[in-house]
């Protein structure tokens, strides 16, 4: 009734209110319950957005081919954030305000997550962030099942320690918040543990000479190197730059993946790493899901990894919420949200600590051929104090 | 001993990098902004040769032939209309740069790629363990000017380029064609720079902004040079070893400001730079 | 001294002085319409959209400032990001690290402009100096947000490195508001920015764009001129980056970053630099479809973006909204064409110029000498001239006529000695302070602003000694005689409002004679004034610098190779051969001088008239 007059005005007010009006007054989809994945597809992230949305997409299809949430058919919504903020504020916008999406679900960067969270605040739904990160991000509507540096640094110290007895490092890292982060709580843990850090040194996150660095890492003779760079490019070059230089000391890498590190080549053997997930874990859980993976996606398959599996969990995390709450209602929902767990490739989680997820740490070491062994695991490892005054 | 190797084989690959660049500003009074995107090029020509299976120093003559092709096309295509606006130049260059980006990362994808390094590990030299692929850099830095003095000192076409350089419409009166020497120089620059990308694959990684980290340093590196090759060298010495200095003492992450700050300073309390006059 | 008053008269008392014009009332109701607009869009439009327009409204204030550096000025800047990141960041750490308050709001908002404007500052000194090259400007402009976000990025927990801050507190304002402010700031500051590019004001920033060395050589002080600008713009910029931090709640490097500043100049090509409209409507366009288009086809669209940018930059320099406001365009010229001319009347004429050459030397060059490297153009130059001279320099062609002009009207020209114009030592100045000094200069070839009309080019000599108006159009222009006299000679004086580029070359020759001498100078530098005027035209000049000459008591140095017309009105001649001054005397004697015909003869032929 009300559309007529006002699409009339439209007309005369030219063609960017008129293009709105009719993106506003598309019909709604009936019924679905709408799962929001603003994700890197151009810019940083753009090599892994593809594997996160496909695994997005398996649980969606899973779901809905077990009939769905509280019969609700579930479907995806995937806006590009370009990998940054102002990205991220497009995608959160159309995704919550144009699409009206009932959660957000997704891996990003953390300043498009920063950038994200004002407009989930505004719009006031639940948000799921199922990349690791630098930690200590805290919002009401914000829950995290990847992890944080608590979590990711101790296997790879403890291991150096033991096996190598190592009690001197040296930290290189590039200069953004997650490799200060990641390292800032290596020393720490580190010096607790007895360990000494001969040096800390960051290079600009888009720098590629690390020339000064290296030798100065030469110069100091630690008994382990333990990098946290951007993913990518500073990593490779950084690696690829430390095995010219013939640096062969214990190297436990924090931002390689395994992806990255097949295309790495000889120069990424032996490297340490360790995480929540590796494709080759052994349970019935991650099995299946490989199966049906590669059975979805057969040649266009983009390998599972840390930020893709998580993705998959959290969709399955949600579904459990709303299974509980009995609605997509969004207190009980974020309420229902630290409540439950769900079994999932990394096993079973549950985002009860402060608003994130004791996981399960894997340690593995990168083989001659780029394939990832498994060295050892670390069970239920705890966040630690992320947001300490959010309930 | 490290640390002098470090300014050495630091300047070296700034100079590597920065030739093409500075012979295209040298002759052209432009800056290339798409001199990034050439080196990308580079990069992505030594990953065809090493997906060939060739040889990984094959990759310096297929990259200096795809950045010539790539030069020459686009010459004739964006650079040649804009010889009367230099500003417009740079900036057409620069959306080359975006372009060839986005091109190849259709093509190749986001992700880094591998390329076969030719050498690897380090070597004893003068007393000390030192990447080996750096010091062969050195040789390539000096082969380059050498060869490029020697083309611009030796040759016809080299003298020519030379007398544009110095004074385009006198040139022009003497019945030289400026116009192919400014293709000719687009096109060399364009292979130089793709060159630079495939040599400085081993220490990089192989990715579509391969070539823009190094984009702002070269610019400060070509413009505190004026025109030439003498003052490039000493550009890189100077301002390469100033950063691995700041690095080493100061801190890297001022150490990656330090080319252009230093330069832009330099620039403004001596406009003519490193060059003579 | 005498003729000041009754000068003063001529301009008429009588005469009703017509009021400036200015387009006010024109964008008065385009302001209003574009309010009207604001002020109905939250109701009409979809949250989502409303919330990306009041980004894009931000976006947009930045974009025009680039457009008025980079379309107007001819500054190409990636810079402007860097502002807005700094206003941005003003508010965000503030609030994050002192919490919210309206007193810490006006701080950071004042803090915010301060830091911005002291960074233009800092950018205007380094990048403006005299003699800077353009291409050295931008450089610089890309270097600033890359330093700044270096920054951002080093300072961890406190400006939340690459993650940037947010969840901290701000005005408490629904996004309808916001709209509303966003709109508002962009439609007033857009109509500010058109009042003042149409204004006089607003053409010295053409003239900087069309002919830097022409303005310095008119005494504007173009460095100067551009900082000031750069502040503005920077304060403008950030301002916006302050309102977008209170509105959207985050700052992230990425706000202050050189791929930002980069995109603000792509948004202006393509909607057409030197336009403001055009920068304004791409800016929204562009950033609003980009939200829709880059989730479907991410890396297509940026390829498209890059291809239109290149396309544009190569063929349509003025991006797309002139094709679209060709419609309008025939009439709006037109106007500009009939409308637009001011009515000339004489000036008043100021009686510093008497006074001083009373009392002083006009010109007093001491062993002034310039060498190339090795090759000395000028050696050891020793040169006096008084008022009421007027001096032909004569010589074969590389004699250093022309390098003498210029060691006289530029400070930093010459290599050894000194110069004294007025008894004021020009020491190591810049030419605009030598046309202080009162030096009037007129280049070899016409140097003249292409893009302006004649009486815009009149107007922007003048302009040092009549301040232009900053948003109106002065309906009168008011010229010494002497300027007078040579556009009613050329018939200029009917072609008020001709563009330039359609004048003929004698006639540009006149002009910018015309615009040296409206500057009145007391001491005038001519290089070849009358190359390629007509007989009559030449003779009817020659007429005017006798009488200039005699009245007004100037000084006028002359560059000529016409010798008959050299005869005819000099008073005396020097002669200047291999950078020395070989003779100095009267007509009669450097005509009867076996030396001069000998150099003549020997050196490049001086046969008849010309050379």
């Amino acid at each position: 009734m009300k559309a007529i007059p006002v699409a009339r005005l439209a007309s005369t007010l030219g063609a960017l209110c008129a293009g709105a009006l009719m993106l506003s007054t598309v019909a709604q989809g009936a019924d679905p319950i709408k799962i929001g994945i603003p994700v890197g597809l151009s810019g940083a992230n753009s090599v892994v957005a593809p594997s996160v949305v496909q695994s997005a997409e398996l649980a969606v299809e899973e779901i809905n081919a077990k009939g769905g949430i509280l019969g609700r058919k579930v479907v995806l919504e995937v806006a590009d954030d370009g990998s940054g903020a102002a990205g991220a504020q497009k995608a959160f916008d159309s995704l919550l305000f144009q699409k009206k999406v009932d959660a957000i679900i997704t891996m990003e960067t953390s300043a498009a997550r920063n950038a994200g969270l004002p407009i989930v605040t505004r719009a006031k739904k639940p948000f799921i962030y199922t990349s690791f990160y630098e930690g200590r991000s805290c919002n009401k509507y914000l829950y995290v099942n990847a992890w944080v540096p608590d979590q990711q640094v101790a296997p790879v110290v403890d291991y150096f320690m033991k096996k190598y007895n190592s009690k001197t490092y040296f930290l290189i890292g590039s200069d953004y918040a997650y490799g200060r982060g990641m390292l800032a709580f290596t020393r720490k843990y580190a010096e607790s543990k007895g360990g000494k850090i001969l040096g800390e040194e960051y290079l600009p996150m888009d720098g590629t000479d690390w020339t000064a660095i290296i030798s100065k890492l030469k110069a100091a003779k630690p008994d382990a190197l333990i990098t946290s760079t951007a993913g990518g490019a500073p990593n490779v070059t950084l690696t690829k730059q430390l095995r010219a230089a013939g640096v062969n000391i214990p190297y436990g890498n924090l931002a390689v993946d395994e992806g990255t590190a097949k295309s790495m080549g000889a120069d990424a053997d032996g490297i340490y790493i360790s995480g929540s997930y590796l494709t080759n874990i052994d349970s019935a859980k991650n099995k299946e899901f490989m199966a049906a993976m590669q059975k979805k996606f057969g040649a266009d398959l983009k390998t599972p990894n840390d930020l893709s599996v998580p993705q998959y969990e959290g969709v399955y995390a949600y579904k459990a919420a709303v299974e509980k709450a009995g609605s997509t209602d969004t207190d009980k929902v974020i309420k229902a949200l630290g409540e439950v767990a769900v079994e999932g490739p990394r096993g079973k989680i549950q985002m009860n600590k402060q608003r994130h997820a004791p996981l399960t740490i894997y340690l593995g070491q990168v083989q001659k051929d780029g394939n990832v062994k498994l060295l050892e695991t670390f069970k239920d490892v705890d966040p630690g104090e992320q947001c300490p005054n959010i309930k | 001993m490290a640390q002098i190797l470090d300014i050495i084989t630091t300047a070296a690959i700034l100079y590597v990098v920065c030739a093409g660049l500075l012979i295209v500003f040298g002759v052209m009074k432009i800056i290339n902004f798409a001199h990034g995107g050439f080196l990308t090029v580079g990069g992505y020509s030594a990953l065809l040769v090493t997906k060939m299976g060739w040889h990984p120093w094959w990759g310096i003559p297929v990259s200096f032939a795809i950045g010539c092709v790539c030069g020459m096309v686009i010459e004739r295509l964006v650079v040649r209309p804009l010889y009367a606006r230099p500003l417009d130049a740079i900036l057409a260059t620069w959306g080359l740069g975006i372009i060839i980006g986005q091109l190849i990362t259709l093509g190749f994808g986001r992700e880094v790629q591998f390329v076969q390094s030719p050498v690897r590990g380090a070597i004893d030299f003068a007393g000390a363990s030192y990447s080996q692929y750096r010091l062969i850099l050195v040789g390539a830095a000096i082969v380059l000017g050498l060869a490029l003095s020697a083309a611009l000192n030796g040759t016809r076409l080299g003298l020519q380029t030379r007398a544009v350089i110095m004074n385009e419409n006198l040139a022009r009166g003497l019945g030289i064609n400026s116009g192919l020497v400014r293709f000719i120089t687009f096109t060399l620059g364009a292979g130089l720079a793709s060159l630079a990308g495939a040599l400085i694959t081993p220490l990089s990684s192989v990715d579509p902004n391969l070539g823009v980290p190094w984009l702002v340093g070269a610019f400060m590196l070509v413009m505190v040079s004026g025109m030439s090759l003498v003052s490039l060298a000493i550009a890189c010495l100077v301002l390469g070893g100033a950063q691995v200095l700041v690095s080493t003492y100061g801190n890297p992450v001022l150490g990656g400001l330090t080319i252009v700050v230093l330069a832009a300073l330099l620039l403004r309390l001596r406009p003519q730079g490193f060059a003579r006059e | 001294m005498n003729d000041a008053p009754a000068a003063a008269a001529a301009v008429g008392v009588n005469a009703v002085t017509p009021r400036p014009r200015s387009d006010a009332r024109l964008v008065l109701g385009l302001a209003a319409a574009a309010l009207v607009l604001v002020a109905i869009g939250p109701y009409l439009l979809p949250d989502f959209l409303i919330n990306n327009l009041i980004r894009g409204f931000l976006y947009a204030a930045v974009a025009l400032t680039v457009d008025i550096l980079w379309g107007y000025t001819g500054i190409l800047t990636f810079g402007q990001s860097a502002f807005f990141g700094i206003g941005a960041y003003a508010a965000g750490l503030s609030f994050t690290h002192l919490g919210f308050g309206l007193g810490i709001a006006a701080f950071a908002l004042v803090g915010g402009i301060a830091v911005a404007a002291l960074v233009a500052l800092v950018i205007g000194w380094l990048a403006f100096y005299h003699g800077a090259s353009p291409l050295y400007a931008s450089v610089i402009t890309l270097v600033l947000p890359i330093i700044v976000a270096q920054i951002l990025y080093s300072g961890g927990t406190f400006t939340g490195s690459s993650s940037g801050l947010s969840g901290f507190e701000s005005f408490d304002l629904s996004l309808q508001i916001w709209f509303w402010i966003a709109g508002v700031f962009l439609v007033v500051l857009t109509s500010a920015a058109w009042l003042f590019v149409r204004s006089d004001a607003g053409r010295v920033l053409i003239a900087i764009r069309e002919n830097e060395p022409r303005c310095e050589y008119l005494g504007i002080n173009v460095s100067r001129l551009k900082i000031v600008l750069m502040v503005v713009c920077a304060i403008v910029a950030a301002v916006a980056g302050y309102a977008f931090a209170c509105v959207q709640m985050v700052i992230a490097p990425e706000y202050a970053g050189f791929v930002f500043g980069t995109e603000l100049v792509i948004w202006v090509a393509l909607g057409g630099r030197g336009t403001l409209i055009g920068p304004v409507i791409g800016t929204l366009l562009i950033d609003t479809s980009t939200a829709y288009l880059s989730g479907s086809l991410p890396f297509i669209w940026k390829l498209v973006v890059g291809l239109a940018f290149v396309i544009v930059i190569v063929a349509l320099p003025r991006g797309f909204a002139p094709l679209i406001g060709r419609v309008f365009r025939p009439r709006r010229a037109e106007a500009d064409a009939r409308g637009e001319v001011p009515m000339l009347r004489a000036s008043a004429k100021p009686a510093r110029t008497d006074r001083e050459s009373a009392q002083t030397r006009a010109l007093d060059l001491n062993a002034v000498t310039k060498h190339f490297g090795s090759l000395r153009v000028l050696d050891g130059i020793e040169l006096q001239a008084d008022h009421g001279e007027l001096l032909s320099l004569v010589g074969p062609n590389g004699a250093g006529k022309t390098t003498l002009i210029r060691c006289v009207s530029d400070g930093g020209e010459r290599s050894s000695g000194s110069v004294r114009v007025n008894g004021h030592d020009i020491e190591r100045r810049a030419p605009y302070q030598c046309v202080a000094y009162g030096v009037g200069r007129k280049f070899q070839n016409a140097n003249t602003f292409d893009a302006l009309s004649v009486a815009q080019s009149l107007r922007i000599a003048r302009s040092r000694l009549q301040r232009p108006s900053l948003w109106s159009r002065a309906a009168t222009l008011a010229l010494p005689e002497g300027a007078l006299k040579v556009m009613q000679a050329t018939g200029l004086d009917r072609m008020l409002g001709v563009e330039v580029r359609h004048l003929a070359h004698g006639q540009k020759q006149a002009l910018e004679l015309a615009m040296v001498l409206a500057m009145e100078p007391s001491v005038v530098l001519l290089d070849e004034p009358t190359a390629g005027l007509t007989r009559p035209e030449r003779q009817l000049i020659g007429s005017v610098l006798v009488e200039l000459t005699q009245q007004q008591r100037l000084c006028i140095v002359l560059v000529e190779h016409d010798l008959d017309f050299v005869r005819e009105i000099s008073s005396r001649v020097v002669v200047l051969h291999q950078g020395r001054i070989v003779l100095d005397g009267t007509v009669a004697q450097v005509v009867e001088s076996e030396l001069v015909r000998t150099i003549y003869s020997g050196g490049s032929a001086m046969s008849g008239a010309h050379a």
